[in-house]
């Protein structure tokens, strides 16, 4: 008995020491978040992380996924063709998985003039009929920069870069590039009151997931008028959905700009590739000297291949986070709260009940609110979206942030890819977010190293 | 005192045992097979997937000049041309195995092999005035590639004549040959030491700084879901919907490399590409492959996998004919091959990826 209890004592005194580097007994317990998609969720650390249907996905609805996965890789050819006729005539690229590579993320382009991920958006002040931005005349809200042969693209892009340094609390210096870009060579003049808004396509896995968290609990979290005085307010954005005739709470795009995954996919297929169907059946340059392909063809797409590309994007499976037992993931995880990364980047949501049972009622660690913030002027893009100002951006998630390399090859992050590691990225934060940076930047190198664990663990 | 010994030892294993479970925190205990799965890894990169990019990259240079040989009018060069194109497609379909790395993250696939061709754009470039350069074929995928340069050689029915051509034709093909092996260039150099030296992701997974990689084990099973992959593709995709996208009859326009009929003979080498990772064998080269991993753990699993590659290339080259005729005339063996493919990727699926996983 004495014994016993004489080398318990001692046994627990190593296994204290071993993790009492710090104040282990507060450490977050990870565990509970490593099904980050719910039962969705797939354990792949490899370029294949973000491509893999929900794990729990069967029979037909998997036979549409699977569909849905075909549709998203067809490369479109100008029309009339035997197949994939459509593209165009103006569009920015001819098939999904080129913008969202491995269902992932674009790269910042190392050449603007190429066939890329990145696109701009534009608007000229004011408002359309449902609130949301303006199109400019000749123009509409994107600026398409390929073109079918023989036809001119609305503009091509160009980039110039702005640096400005930040010094981290040891010593590091970071220097930040700020892509401005800008458009020459257009069909017509660009109007001088024309704004321009720069996107980076995102990874496409868990959107149904996120699709399905009841409009109330978003609504909850929502602190318009910063009532509790923390310095972050939170709003839901209200958008136009054409296939509703009627206002819905935002949740996909960098401004919360599109209600559903299926207006998503359906504004790429028209905005993107030029491809109409039946949620926007009119060419994307109708009116335009450019953007008449003078075929009555429309929609270019059966209406079923545009809803099992929205059933592909609404269940693929979310990755797991990774090393989530260890000492430096949890300090970090520690960490991101206490400097109240959490406050928007919330970690935890609930997916009510769906039709698709595979994200039906499931809970999920997306890391975001779904919310609009401001993120200050250096981030800004000046153009407003429904009610996004020129300031407010929607958070977004961080699953599977930590496999954008092994995925994609690169860490470019934000809108229009400034960021070309996870430090510039939280360093651009501003806004609602400068107090967290401030506290991020006087992190111990140690403390910073193991916030870049956590964030690359999920 | 011999309590105390024994407490001794005691305190001894328990301090060993607090040590070990510290130090494990980070990662998982190290496995006596590591060395073999740095070899196995070493051998793949190196000896077959970036050897394999080679042979493409050496024969599309090859292409650049039959093409710029060739006489309008003359049968043996234009047959030199298809050879050289053919020589071409080879490696690369036997690449589709590991469609991962630069291919895909410097959007090179795309760039070489988009399918369908934009017929209107092709005819677009040909009528217009300007020189058909490479430079403008980059920003159109659907016009430049294997497939445009296949419709090019072969013509829309595969019956042109060397005498066909026209010189606006051969300016365009060339400028296509030249853009082609721009890209093959650029995937090589991708992967070579004295280039982007991807290969060495794989070589040094696990190690400290390996950003891609983080283990043996991630490395190992990014193999093995690239060779599942193109399984699925070359059953599911690839001769699934030429054979019944038409509501379940055939749908010819999808064939992929019709205009050659060279579509059996993609099937085939794309299933080499899964027997080239899973040996570690490239070209008459013997090297450590998957096999040598799995043999030592489940043999009899190796033997299924290696037996059920085999039967899946047989069963795509006993398919009489061409592909474009045999989706019509000889649906039996088409359905055959196809049930040969979805074997072995059922296997790989369900047996190689868990063996591999549970490492």
């Amino acid at each position: 008995m004495i014994k016993n209890t004489f080398l318990l004592a001692i046994f627990s005194s190593f296994l204290f020491s071993c993790n009492n580097n710090d104040d282990y007994v507060d450490l977050p317990d990870l565990n509970e978040r490593l099904y980050a998609g719910g039962e969705t969720t797939v354990f792949s650390e490899n370029s294949t992380a973000f491509r893999t249907p929900a794990v729990n996905i069967y029979g037909t609805d998997l036979d549409m996924h699977l569909l849905g996965d075909t549709d998203f890789e067809q490369a479109f050819v100008t029309a009339p063709a035997q197949i994939n006729n459509g593209l165009g005539s103006i569009f920015n690229n001819t098939s999904c998985v080129s913008c969202h590579p491995k269902d992932g993320r674009a790269a910042f382009p190392e050449n603007m003039v190429n066939l890329s991920g990145l696109l701009l958006r534009a608007s000229i002040p004011g408002m359309d009929a449902h609130g949301g931005p303006n199109p400019v005349p000749g123009f509409g809200t994107q600026i398409q920069n390929q073109a079918v042969f023989g036809t001119f693209p609305e503009a091509r892009y160009q980039v110039a870069f702005e640096t400005k340094t930040e010094t981290l609390a040891d010593g590091t210096v970071v220097t930040l590039r700020k892509p401005v870009i800008s458009l020459y060579d257009s069909y017509i003049p660009f109007p001088a009151n024309g704004m321009l808004s720069p996107r980076i396509a995102t990874p496409v896995f868990g959107l149904g997931l996120l699709e399905s968290i009841p409009e109330a609990n978003l609504l909850a979290i929502q602190d318009v008028n910063d009532t509790d005085g923390d310095g972050i307010s939170g709003k839901a954005n209200y958008v136009w959905d054409p296939t509703a005739n009627q206002l819905k709470i935002g949740r996909f795009g960098w401004k919360a700009g599109a209600p559903t995954v299926l207006v998503q996919c359906a504004g790429a297929y028209v905005d993107d590739m030029g491809v109409t169907n039946y949620v926007f059946p009119n060419e994307v340059g109708a009116s335009q000297s450019n953007g008449q392909d003078g075929l009555t063809d429309d929609p270019e797409i059966a209406d079923e291949t545009l809803n099992q590309v929205t059933f592909y994007c609404r269940t693929l499976a979310v990755p797991a986070p990774r090393n989530i037992t260890t000492d430096a993931v949890r300090k970090g995880a520690k960490t991101f709260e206490e400097i109240s990364c959490t406050k928007c980047h919330v970690p935890k949501q609930q997916t009510g009940f769906n039709i698709i049972a595979a994200i039906s009622n499931q809970t999920i660690y997306p890391y975001t609110d779904l919310l609009l913030h401001d993120m200050g002027a250096d981030l800004a893009d000046n153009r407003p979206d429904f009610l996004a100002s020129g300031t407010e951006w929607k958070t977004r998630p961080l699953w599977g942030i930590g496999l954008t390399q092994v995925v994609n090859g690169h860490t470019h992050f934000l809108h229009d890819g400034r960021a070309r590691n996870m430090t510039e990225a939280i360093l651009w934060h501003g806004g609602e977010a400068q107090a967290s940076k401030e506290k991020f930047k006087q992190l111990s190198t140690q403390k910073r190293n193991e916030l870049l664990a956590f964030l690359n663990s999920l | 005192m011999k309590l105390n010994r024994i407490l001794g030892i005691g305190l001894v294993l328990l301090a060993q045992l607090a040590i070990t479970s510290c130090s494990n925190n980070d990662g998982e205990s190290v496995d006596p097979n590591a060395p073999l799965y740095k070899t196995v890894l070493t051998n793949v990169s190196q000896d077959v997937i970036t050897k394999t990019y080679e042979t493409m990259n050496t024969n599309s240079q090859a292409l650049v000049n039959a093409i710029s040989n060739f006489t309008i009018g003359d049968e043996a060069e234009l047959t030199a041309m298809k050879n050289a194109w053919m020589a071409t497609r080879e490696p690369w379909e036997k690449s589709e195995g590991f469609l991962y790395g630069p291919v895909d993250t410097q959007g090179i696939d795309p760039a070489m092999d988009s399918w369908p061709v934009n017929v209107n754009d092709i005819n677009a470039i040909l009528n217009s005035s300007g020189d058909i350069t490479p430079d403008l074929l980059e920003n159109n995928n659907e016009a430049r590639g294997f497939h445009t340069m296949e419709y090019f050689i072969w013509g829309l029915n595969g019956t042109k004549t060397a005498a066909d051509f026209t010189v606006r034709e051969k300016e365009y093909l060339f400028a296509a040959a030249q853009n082609l092996h721009a890209k093959t260039t650029q995937l090589y150099e991708g992967w070579i030491a004295s280039g982007g030296n991807y290969q060495n992701y794989f070589i040094t997974a696990g190690d400290a700084g390996n950003a891609v990689y983080t283990s043996q084990k991630t490395a190992l099973l990014e193999l093995v879901d690239g060779i599942i992959t193109i399984a699925d593709e070359v059953g599911n995709g690839k001769i699934e919907t030429p054979l019944n996208g038409n509501n379940g009859g055939p749908k010819p326009e999808a064939e992929e490399s019709r205009f050659s009929n060279n579509s059996k003979l993609d099937f085939a080498n794309n299933i080499r590409s899964i027997q080239n990772i899973y040996l570690g064998d490239y070209n008459g080269v013997d090297g450590k492959g998957l096999t040598d991993i799995v043999a030592i753990k489940n043999a009899t699993l190796d033997t299924n996998i290696k037996t059920k590659i085999t039967a899946a290339i047989n069963a795509i080259e006993a398919i009489p004919g061409t592909f474009t005729s045999a989706i019509t005339n000889n649906r039996p063996e088409v359905q055959n091959a196809q049930a040969k493919v979805a074997e072995l990727q059922q296997l790989l699926d369900s047996s190689l990826k868990p063996l591999i996983s549970n490492l």
